[in-house]
């Protein structure tokens, strides 16, 4: 199997995934006590725009039918109304796309960066007390309560030291403020984002490094390292060149089994820190009992996870070319 | 058993003596033995006064949350109500959520593995390719459209769901051992008796694929904790139950976070705690049962 090959089947599997979540919400939606149209429609609607909401949906015809327009509506990405905000679904969530991908895809590229690298450390000096104090670190950090630490963080250096902000993204003042320039922005979502990064990062780098750590003294064990130690390379060029690329392909595999973990983190951080992102807009839907912007948000993170994962498996066939041949 | 020529230990009985090495299995065990307690005696509080009850208790002289007293060793929550003793309940209800869910994903997921493993073809692909779509969807926010659908759920739904959503982990590993297992001489035999199909897979490849199960039962017990605790915390929890996560969402959304770290600490260190001591006895297992991992992991 070539890598063509190999992509293109991976993408059959994805649109089948999604084919089968998206119907099963559908079937859900009918399972669910109540009229399922009462989900769709809010007591503030007038009796028009409920006529109207039934007409698209197809309220009047068959369940067939109606499972039919949900497919084409979708295609369309047209989720219905949001009752919270009163406008489309995907113009709420289109706005938080890009938040949700600044905060996420740092933390778990830093994290797995900074894993692998101390994990590197931990397996070369193994035994001393250097390697004792990284697992131990690695262990309470990636056990530790997320929202808890969210908390601590804020209560910590947002209140007491205010060194930084409390929630949001930006501050309002300095974004309407014409006379501040694109670097002065930049600097005031750093600022915000310093916070949420740091407990997504303090929650993930651990169950790298730990991972990291037992795959380099997996591999420092191979026939091959013994011969680069027999041919008399220094230790530095075996670690570095021989044992690292190796030791760091399961680590590139773990980032994409353990997305959904992150996905999860990513979603608790939003919501304890205020970002204004696709999970805390989910968590905020289903407190308001929006169900249409919840449906929608789920959807999308749930083709964003499917992809990523597609995303690492190539990765990991290039990386990898053994892998193509399975 | 020295009749058969095997002297001394069972096999059983070297693996807990490896575990006891390993410093992280025996930190994990004191830990978990200290929860364990803690949930022994969260029946103590409200049978020596009604007002120590974790939900319904309210002391009738304080009305705002008191920082600790004598009275309450913990303080009290913003209706005065003693949080040591809902710190206590807690202990219960993690216990409860973890290893209840724990043990249905895995009772699931050995079954469907098996299922899989020993029977091939089209039912094999179907179950691993469900395995597959389960595995990458985030399971938190899962349950949270689920709660939505189906306008809140109780602590025993949460724990279902938690499990529907937990087995494929296990599912892959029993499969791939089963597929091991059933080209064994002793399958082989078993179906020339003419065994049934059911007979072999309860008789001959169950008792093979239990242990291995339960392997993956600490870290499963991890997740449960933290999900139902997360679920909790954002408010979508069981409104009758105590959980650790209930307390913080309490704290949190009653604006006490600033004002009460009496509050705010207890609840988080436990469910991080309880967490980390499932974690690393799964670890120091996992030494016990990979001899590889044995000699490096703490020398």
């Amino acid at each position: 199997m070539n890598l063509k090959t190999f992509i293109l089947k991976r993408s059959i599997q994805v649109v089948i995934s999604f084919y089968v979540i998206l119907s099963l919400l559908f079937f859900l939606l009918r399972l669910s006590p109540g009229d399922p149209y009462s989900k769709y429609i809010d007591s503030d609607m007038t009796q028009q725009e409920i006529e109207l909401i039934k007409k698209q949906m197809g309220l009047d015809k068959h369940i067939f039918y109606q499972y039919l327009i949900y497919i084409r509506n979708l295609i369309k990405m047209d989720f219905g109304y949001s009752f919270h905000y009163g406008t489309h679904v995907w113009d709420v969530i289109k706005n938080k796309i890009l938040n949700t991908i600044l905060l996420f895809t740092t933390s778990v590229i830093v994290s797995a960066l900074v894993g692998i690298f101390l994990g590197r450390i931990a397996a070369w000096r193994r035994n001393t007390s250097l390697d004792a104090g990284l697992t131990i670190a690695s262990l309470v950090t990636h056990t530790i309560f997320l929202p808890w630490l969210g908390l601590l963080l804020i209560w910590i250096f947002g209140y007491k030291f205010e060194l930084f902000p409390l929630s949001g993204i930006y501050t309002p003042e300095i974004w309407l403020d014409p006379e501040c320039g694109f670097l002065r922005k930049a600097l005031d979502v750093m600022h915000h984002m310093a916070l949420p990064f740091l407990s997504l990062f303090l929650l993930h780098f651990g169950g790298y490094l730990l991972l990291m750590r037992n795959s380099m003294l997996g591999t420092l064990k191979e026939d091959y390292i013994l011969t680069a130690r027999a041919k008399g390379l220094r230790e530095k060029d075996i670690i570095n060149r021989h044992a690292l690329p190796n030791a760091a392909l399961p680590v590139v595999t773990s980032v994409g089994l353990s997305l959904a973990f992150s996905i999860n983190g990513g979603a608790l951080t939003e919501t304890v820190f205020s970002w204004p992102g696709i999970g805390r807009e989910l968590v905020m839907a289903v407190s308001h009992n929006d169900y249409p912007l919840a449906q929608a948000a789920f959807l999308l993170i749930a083709i964003v996870v499917l992809l990523a994962n597609v995303l690492v498996d190539i990765l990991y066939a290039f990386l990898d070319p053994r892998i193509r041949y399975e | 058993m020295s009749e058969l020529g095997f002297e001394g230990k069972g096999p059983l009985r070297e693996a807990w003596e490896l575990f006891l090495e390993s410093s992280i299995g025996k930190a994990g065990l004191i830990i978990l033995s200290i929860f364990a307690l803690m949930a022994i005696f969260s029946f103590v509080p409200p049978m020596i006064d009604p007002m120590y009850h974790p939900m319904k208790g309210v002391d009738p002289e304080i009305t705002t949350s008191q920082p600790p007293s004598l009275r309450h060793w913990l303080g009290t929550d913003f209706m005065g109500r003693d949080i040591l003793s809902q710190l206590l309940a807690g202990a219960r209800v993690a216990f409860l959520v973890g290893i209840t869910a724990a043990l249905m994903s895995i009772i699931l997921g050995t079954f469907l593995g098996m299922l899989a493993g020993y029977f091939g073809g089209v039912v094999d692909t179907l179950l691993m390719r469900t395995a597959d779509v389960i595995m990458v969807l985030p399971t938190l926010l899962v349950i949270l459209v689920l709660a939505s659908l189906f306008k809140g759920l109780s602590i025993w739904s949460i724990v279902i769901i938690i499990a529907l959503f937990r087995w494929p982990g296990v599912s892959r590993v029993i499969r791939a051992q089963t597929l091991s297992l059933k080209n064994r001489p002793f399958v082989e035999a078993a179906k020339a008796l003419g065994a049934s199909h059911l007979r072999i897979m309860m008789r001959h490849l169950l008792p093979n694929l239990v242990p291995l199960a339960f392997l993956y039962m600490t870290f499963r017990v991890t997740a449960a904790i933290v999900i139902e605790a997360a679920l909790a915390f954002l408010g979508f929890g069981d409104p009758t139950t105590v959980s650790w996560g209930m307390m913080l969402q309490w704290v949190w959304k009653t604006g006490h976070m600033f004002k009460a770290p009496y509050w705010l600490l207890p609840p988080g260190i436990c469910i991080s705690l309880i967490t980390l001591s499932f974690y690393m006895i799964g670890r120091a297992m996992e030494q016990v049962l990979d001899p590889r991992l044995r000699k490096d992991w703490e020398g």
